[in-house]
């Protein structure tokens, strides 16, 4: 909780203009000593949603990827595994290209289309993995890498197919790397009630989740309804991830990497493990966006590029420095 | 009076073979039966339509004289536990972690947690079955006697009436095998009824009371140990026939030494 809390307040204070911390906590304790209007204003319009989602992401992402790598009993599920970067990859294309002025609730066209798109993937890719009332787990991450990879590349035949290359096409690519922006709060209502029934959800599988780590035979042994356990885990999901796509687009690498740091931390069981995950994802995505404001401020990178740029390094050392033989 | 665990004319087959095939038996309370059969006999699948994870294709299996099939499957978790062979954990739980799922059919619900019973069945488990001083090793870092003797504490924390072995036996040491049935032992002691698939007829001899022995034909035999492991039936169920002097010396020598075996009760 500190770590969130602490992340939260370096995440609000630094950006292409600097707010100080004291200044941030005033604020936020309603005491209006010591701030400008306009710091106010970027505080609370900008900045303060703008880490909000972030931690929505994160926390989203990191808990889709620990019930994804629970589920496939593998560690290298994320929360895309099922096909949903490349459903929402190909739900922004469109959105970026055929309705690029058009908004619902404050949400671009792009990021709604994604939306549906990633839901729509994952409905498509469990409906052909499922045969005789069952679904087996390998089928199901064959057909997922299938679909995604097809959608992802119909998206970039997108890029093109159409005329106005430049703007769009950078807007799309600033999409499937994933980049927060600007996020109003109406959206983040949205995204944040999503991420809280996906938690609430998820806490109660974690004895399920256990349970799978054994194998699915011993599963079914000790009484687990498997089929349903299968359609729960992958509907909490799926729902976290498409809050994590309507906010930030496809952000690589955070829910991989955040239930492998937590689990090398506090060990695989699954109730710690889920809320572990939750904040250390909220935490590392709300660093890694502010690094994205500030290292080449005024502009900006995508998150996504920072948080494989930072995570990739630091799960090598963790890897190396427990040097235990990651068991599959 | 219903017998505790009743198959009867019971078949399966996996796509075009018959891997069981009219098979016949019934075990009483808190007998001790070894399942004896040749590779591929049919032994793990029969095992797993005992514990209700397959459906029989024909026939039935009735537990306390209720058909299996028919029972939830939480309730049959709290009475019957299976040992399987093989067990491929993901991740690193501890021993400790992993014998506390055996407790997921008994919880109120799959949500709850832990309960104080629960963990003194647990605790319970885990000293029966000699684990205790491993609890906080990772399953993925223990020697192969020590993995099979955590999937037993597993099932003991299952309290089971019944339960099931796949080969517990299987790529132990001789030292690591008489510690499995040692506990296997304590277990029948303790009221527990144990039907354990094994390969070594010797053991099978001095530690079961009955057997069941699966034919080349994928039916079955069944009776005390002793009428089911004959030198005759020993050469149609393994097909030894094919080197008939040796054969017939080793099994010849099984047989004589039922003469100096006296063979009552339950055995292990």
């Amino acid at each position: 909780m500190a770590l969130l809390l602490g992340s939260m307040l370096l995440g609000t204070s630094i950006g292409a203009v600097h707010i100080s911390p004291r200044t941030v906590l005033g604020i936020a304790f309603g005491t209006h000593a010591g701030s400008s209007p306009a710091e106010r204003l970027i505080l609370l319009q900008v900045r303060l949603p703008r880490v909000l989602a972030a931690a929505v992401i994160g926390a989203a992402l990191s808990v889709a990827g620990v019930l994804f790598q629970g589920l496939f009993r593998n560690p290298m599920a994320e929360p895309y595994v099922l096909g949903t970067s490349g459903g929402a990859a190909f739900g922004a294309a469109i959105g970026v290209f055929l309705f690029p002025y058009t908004s619902i609730l404050g949400f671009s066209a792009a990021a709604s289309l994604a939306f549906v798109g990633s839901i729509v993937t994952i409905m498509c890719v469990y409906g052909l993995a499922r045969v005789g009332g069952k679904t087996p787990t390998v089928p199901l991450l064959l057909a997922g890498i299938a679909i995604s990879v097809v959608l992802t590349e119909s998206s970039s035949a997108f890029v093109y197919l159409r005329d106005e290359i430049s703007w769009n096409a950078r807007n799309l690519a600033l999409w499937l790397q994933g980049s927060i922006g600007t996020v109003g709060w109406t959206q983040l209502f949205v995204a944040g009630g999503m991420l809280s029934c996906g938690l609430l959800l998820a806490i109660p599988l974690r004895r399920i989740l256990n349970v799978l780590a054994l194998g699915e035979e011993y599963a079914l042994q000790l009484g687990i309804p498997l089929e349903l356990a299968r359609v729960a885990i992958i509907l909490v999901a799926s729902l976290l991830t498409s809050a994590a796509v309507l906010l930030g687009g496809v952000i690589a690498f955070v829910g991989l990497l955040v239930p492998h740091l937590v689990r090398l931390l506090i060990g695989p069981e699954h109730g710690r493990l889920l809320a572990y995950s939750a904040i250390c994802g909220a935490s590392y995505l709300i660093l890694a966006d502010a690094f994205a404001r500030t290292v080449i401020a005024p502009a900006e990178l995508p998150v996504g590029i920072l948080t494989a740029f930072l995570g990739g390094p630091l799960l090598l050392y963790l890897l190396r420095r427990t040097k235990r033989e990651y068991a599959l | 009076m219903n017998s505790f665990l009743a198959v009867s004319n019971l078949s399966f087959s996996y796509g075009r073979k018959r891997t069981l095939n009219g098979v016949n038996f019934s075990v009483n309370n808190r007998e001790t039966v070894a399942l004896l059969g040749a590779n591929g006999a049919g032994k793990t699948t029969l095992l797993k339509i005992c514990a209700g994870l397959l459906p029989p294709e024909i026939g039935e299996v009735r537990f306390h004289g209720r058909l299996l099939s028919d029972c939830p499957r939480r309730d049959v978790a709290k009475k019957i536990a299976l040992v399987p062979q093989e067990v491929q954990v993901s991740f690193h739980f501890t021993v400790q972690q992993l014998v506390e799922q055996g407790r997921t059919p008994h919880l109120p619900s799959l949500f709850s947690g832990l309960r104080q019973i629960d963990r003194a069945v647990v605790q319970e488990a885990m000293d029966c079955a000699d684990v205790g001083h491993l609890r906080n090793r990772s399953f993925n870092d223990l020697s192969g006697g020590e993995r099979q003797r955590v999937k037993i504490a597993l099932a003991i924390a299952q309290q089971p009436e019944l339960l099931l072995l796949d080969e517990p036996t299987q790529h132990l040491d001789i030292g690591r095998q008489a510690e499995v049935f040692c506990i296997l032992r304590r277990l029948n002691e303790s009221g527990v009824t144990i039907i354990a698939a094994v390969h070594d007829l010797e053991s099978a001899r001095a530690k079961f009371a009955s057997g069941i022995l699966l034919r080349s034909d994928s039916s079955a035999l069944c009776g005390p140990i002793d009428s089911v492991l004959t030198p005759v039936s020993i050469r149609e169920a393994f097909g030894i026939s094919f080197n008939e002097r040796h054969a017939g010396q080793s099994t010849d020598e099984l047989a004589s030494r039922e003469h100096l075996q006296k063979t009552n009760g339950a055995q292990i």
